[in-house]
């Protein structure tokens, strides 16, 4: 069977809730799907945090603007994940959420084990790492 | 809201601007200060380095990013964050030395906000019972 080649692999070890790392890779993940293009995201470290089952679909309540919307990460990877028509899908390194504690994944969440990183990064032909973890 | 004042006087440093934005939303720094300042007899904030730009009044920026269909308009908005502190009596320091090292100047700053060198600022140190670093 032909293995499946995808255009970008973003390998994000850059952790959510310090800096602009996580909303660069889903902006640039969008501008590649605009352009029709795929993109999957191998998330590593405290990043396997944004696709855990138990933040439901909204972030906790804003108090000063308790009846605004806000989605959870989980909920905006998942939407990305159903709007892409097969063209977008995430990744959780097994590992970095074992360590973590963090796993339990939204089921749009393929887990990986580490020892087939090179494996992904050859299923893609190209690769950007974020790091930062 | 009335303060029920019971922390004590606190001088909030922040020196890290932009800790996320699609995983954070309104749940940013300014957030947990406009949230828990009410608590405490008093807060006032120093914004220093990158965080000064959350004061620069600028209307042109939309804090809002396209994902899928998924128009995300929820994302930090500093700028109003820093006039909902002042417009709840915190006094928000802009770091002058940061400030003009990143091209602005005083006047571009949000009103009501207060543009000061270290210096100066180091000086009111005592009149706070804690400086915390956030």
């Amino acid at each position: 069977m032909k293995r499946r080649m995808w255009d970008l692999l973003l390998i994000l070890t850059a952790p959510p809730h310090s800096g602009d790392v996580v909303t660069s890779a889903l902006r640039l993940s969008q501008a590649v799907l605009d352009r029709g293009g795929s993109v999957r995201i191998w998330a590593c470290g405290y990043s396997t945090m944004l696709t855990q089952d138990t933040f439901g679909d909204t972030k906790l309540p804003n108090t000063r603007n308790p009846k605004g919307h806000y989605p959870s990460p989980s909920a905006v990877i998942q939407r990305m994940i159903a709007d892409s028509d097969g063209r977008f899908a995430w990744i959780g390194c097994t590992a970095c959420s074992e360590e973590r504690g963090a796993v339990h994944h939204v089921p749009q969440v393929r887990q990986r084990s580490p020892e087939r990183l090179a494996l992904t990064m050859a299923g893609a032909r190209q690769t950007l790492y974020l790091g930062g973890a | 809201m009335a303060s029920t004042a019971l922390g004590p006087p606190l001088l909030c440093i922040v020196d890290r601007a932009y800790r996320g934005a699609v995983e954070v939303q309104f749940f940013d720094t300014l957030y947990g200060l406009l949230d828990l300042h009410g608590q405490f007899e008093r807060v006032d904030v120093v914004l220093r380095g990158a965080a000064v730009t959350m004061a620069v009044a600028e209307d042109t920026y939309r804090p809002s990013v396209r994902l899928g269909t998924m128009e995300l308009d929820t994302l930090p908005d500093y700028r109003t964050s820093v006039r909902e502190l002042v417009a709840e009596g915190c006094t928000v320091f802009v770091d002058e030395q940061a400030l003009t090292a990143l091209g602005f100047a005083p006047e571009q700053l949000v009103p009501g906000t207060v543009c000061i060198s270290s210096t100066a600022l180091a000086r009111r140190w005592p009149e706070y019972d804690q400086v915390w670093f956030l």
